[in-house]
């Protein structure tokens, strides 16, 4: 995989998913127990076997950076190659749904520059998958094509997602929205890095665009060619698909697809001790990482580090993040309790099956 | 390189030979302890805490997990510019080579260390004792009291007094006496086998010994009774926390299961002072829809679909459908699968009781069952 380098696009914003977001961006959002968005894609990257990554930022990164510093949990501190940092474009992005564009591109043509290797592997941070890019990778060497998409067959509409047209093995046509049962596009692609660099040139005049809508009318010109994924994925676009991404791990099968042991999913790693359960404690089917203390009731839920659950209280359908403390005799039910937040004695917080109640983060 | 003030020399070479089966593939300070440490964890984030940045770790048996393990030393943030962890195996001369002889003999070996980083101090500490300590606060006392060793002590109660290096001190806390195991102690106060000397103490007394043909040696019996008898200024620093060496498998298996007392006596969760480990990156705790979890330890990678009551589950532990988990300790990578009961017991690392059988009890006076690392109970395997 010396032949290929990666970008990973982060500057992608949607006002769908606000009330979670506000200083983070998407690719920071807390999931399954323990992770960031961000840590699948990147993790994807490492465990294929690519050792320079590129990493377009959008311009509210704290949260970002603070995850992942200089790479090491992904071993990206490297002398050679590792973790490069893109400043993306800050305008002009938010009102649109576009992934990769161009101008994101543009900007850190530099780092397209002084690679040597032919390839590059670009994903966007919305698709919680564990792929394999070196089949990707061989499939796209082997076929000889300019550009090689990720597709795989959607489950279900998805609004967010695009539709990938294509006859005998060649994409004739992308376009935005998928109905069930046809091959969506999931932000991933392998693209020749001379042909990446010379579709940024020449069209540099609509740099605001999406990539595949700059090759819209134009894909006879190019041999753009699908790989299917047949794997877990899930696309996180808004509150629902965020929040049935995280139940998805109580699936046994899913977790044990998405956190296997040879392709792990890497993190910034942290010095929790073991989780405490108490003696009238009553877990049934939950996510918990370490660090957490529960003394109470927690059913069909996700938890994340240092979440404290008192005797009495009662979890249930829900999301708790970091550092909440859910005290005595409270009840939590179809929630979704942002970072830092104190859920007081009795208290009662329910949304319903249809419509999450968000109590969002604390700022301390 | 900057001088630091203070290096570290963890002896972390020790067999643990009481420890049976946990201590047949690894050395003593690598077993696993707590959900998702080992042992040796407690003292190299004792050293990070207090500010010691350059650590020696003298390895002699069975060193290849502990190396793979301390790695960097980026885990305990002692990955420093100025220092760092640094593995001491004993070393081929020209005049060839053999294991330390001694704990005396073992730093002794590596002067031309303590000569590379040329602290004022140098702090000696052991790799298998479970404790949380501030070293400043012994070397501050060391600096008062113009000492050119001091000796960390700890009171015992009087009936276990034998057991131990036993120190008579004077109110000052000057050092007047030193006993190894004496039958009938006098004294109470018992060396924790943690010394800071000046270094240029340590490094004169070590050669000096090291001609002696008489001595074993060893810091206890040897180094310490040879520098008060010179009159040199020994004092003791009396450390009143949780301080235990869990030599034996009924003391591993007792020091694991007060951990989960409601206060426990050795606080895992200090993040003032907090343990770091090198636990990598596991995923979070799967339970399953009919587990049932209680008064217990959970860690990072655990996956439980059975019972599991007043235990220790360490990182990726397995305890399948229908399994009950009692009393027991469940060390990293171990499986307890569908239908079995494990009572009273230590699975080793990647141990497996295989599905339906039973392991241990909690009969009045059973002994602990135990399970060695990479052993399978069950069909195929022991009964």
């Amino acid at each position: 995989m010396d032949k290929v380098i990666g970008i990973v696009v982060a500057n992608y914003d949607t006002p769908e998913m606000e009330t979670l977001t506000g200083e983070r961006t998407i690719a920071s959002l807390p999931y399954c127990g323990r992770y960031r968005l961000i840590d699948f894609p990147l993790s994807n990257m490492v465990n294929s076997g690519i050792e320079t990554v590129g990493l377009v930022l959008p311009y509210k990164y704290r949260s970002i950076i603070d995850h992942i510093g200089i790479g090491k949990e992904w071993s990206l501190d490297k002398k050679n190659g590792g973790l490069f940092i893109l400043p993306g474009s800050a305008f002009g992005i938010s009102s649109s749904s576009n992934r990769f564009v161009l101008r994101d591109f543009g900007r850190n043509s530099v780092y397209l520059h002084r690679s040597p290797a032919p390839y590059v592997v670009v994903t966007a941070t919305n698709i919680i998958c564990n792929i394999d890019y070196a089949k990707l990778a061989k499939a796209h060497i082997e076929s000889g094509a300019d550009i090689t998409m990720v597709q795989t067959t959607a489950r279900r509409d998805n609004k967010y997602l695009s539709t990938i047209v294509s006859e005998n093995g060649r994409v004739t046509d992308v376009y935005r929205g998928v109905k069930k049962g046809e091959k969506a596009f999931i932000d991933s692609f392998i693209i020749n890095r001379q042909l990446l660099v010379d579709i940024i040139e020449g069209y540099k005049a609509v740099s605001y665009s999406d990539l595949f809508d700059c090759l819209k009318g134009s894909y006879g010109q190019f041999n753009v060619r699908t790989f299917e994924f047949e794997g877990y994925g899930k696309s996180i676009f808004d509150i629902d698909s965020y929040f049935d991404g995280n139940m998805d791990s109580l699936v046994y099968e899913v977790d044990k697809a998405l956190f296997s042991p040879e392709r792990p999913i890497l993190t910034k790693e942290q010095d929790s001790v073991p989780t405490k359960y108490d003696r009238n404690c009553e877990v049934r089917n939950a996510t918990i990482p370490a660090g957490c203390k529960i003394s109470g009731r927690v059913e069909k839920s996700v938890l994340f580090r240092h979440v404290i659950v008192e005797e009495g209280a009662t979890v249930k359908n829900s999301i708790i993040m970091q550092d909440c403390v859910i005290k005595a005799g409270a009840h939590v039910e179809n929630a979704i309790i942002d970072r830092g937040n104190t859920i007081d004695c009795n208290m009662v917080i329910k949304g319903t099956e249809e419509k999450k109640m968000i109590i969002p983060k604390k700022n301390i | 390189m900057k001088r630091n003030e203070c290096i570290a020399m963890l002896l972390a070479g020790g067999q643990g030979s009481r420890l049976l089966a946990l201590t047949k593939s690894i050395a003593k300070p690598a077993v696993s302890f707590g959900g998702k440490y080992r042992i040796i964890d407690f003292s190299l984030s004792n050293c990070a805490n207090s500010g010691i940045n350059t650590v020696g770790v003298l390895t002699q048996y069975r060193p290849f997990l502990l190396n793979s393990y301390i790695s960097s030393g980026a885990s305990w943030n002692l990955n420093s510019r100025d220092g760092g962890v640094f593995v001491l195996p004993p070393y081929e001369t020209e005049s060839g080579g053999s294991w330390y002889q001694g704990t005396a003999d073992a730093i002794f070996r590596n002067i031309e260390f303590l000569n590379l980083y040329d602290s004022e101090y140098v702090l000696i500490l052991s790799g298998d004792h479970l404790y949380r300590m501030d070293y400043r606060k012994m070397l501050e006392n060391h600096k008062a009291k113009g000492a050119d060793l001091s000796v960390s002590v700890i009171q015992v109660p009087w009936e276990d007094a034998s057991r131990f290096g036993i120190i008579t001190a004077d109110d000052e806390g000057r050092i007047v006496k030193f006993t190894e195991k004496p039958a009938e102690p006098d004294s109470n106060l018992a060396s924790m086998g943690i010394y800071i000397f000046n270094k240029d103490v340590l490094v004169k007394a070590l050669i000096e010994d090291s001609t002696d043909e008489t001595s074993d040696h060893d810091f206890g019996k040897n180094i310490i009774p040879k520098l008060l008898a010179e009159g040199k200024n020994l004092f003791t620093y009396e450390f009143s926390g949780f301080w235990k060496d869990v030599g034996t498998i009924p003391a591993y298996h007792e020091t694991s299961m007060e951990l989960l007392d409601d206060e426990p006596a050795f606080v895992l969760d200090d993040p003032d002072f907090p343990f770091m480990s090198n636990s990598n990156i596991y995923p979070p705790q799967y339970i399953g829809a009919n587990a049932d979890v209680k008064q217990s330890l959970v860690s990072n990678g655990c996956n439980v679909k059975g019972k599991v009551h007043h235990s220790i589950l360490s990182t990726n532990a397995v305890v399948e459908e229908g399994a009950l988990v009692k009393d027991s300790v469940l060390l990293p990578g171990s499986k307890v699968e569908k239908g079995a009961t494990v009572i009273k017991a230590i699975l080793g690392e990647n141990a497996v009781v295989k599905s339906g059988c039973t392991l241990g009890s909690d009969e009045e006076g059973s002994e602990i069952a135990l399970i060695g690392n990479d052993e399978i109970y069950g069909e195929g395997g022991q009964q």
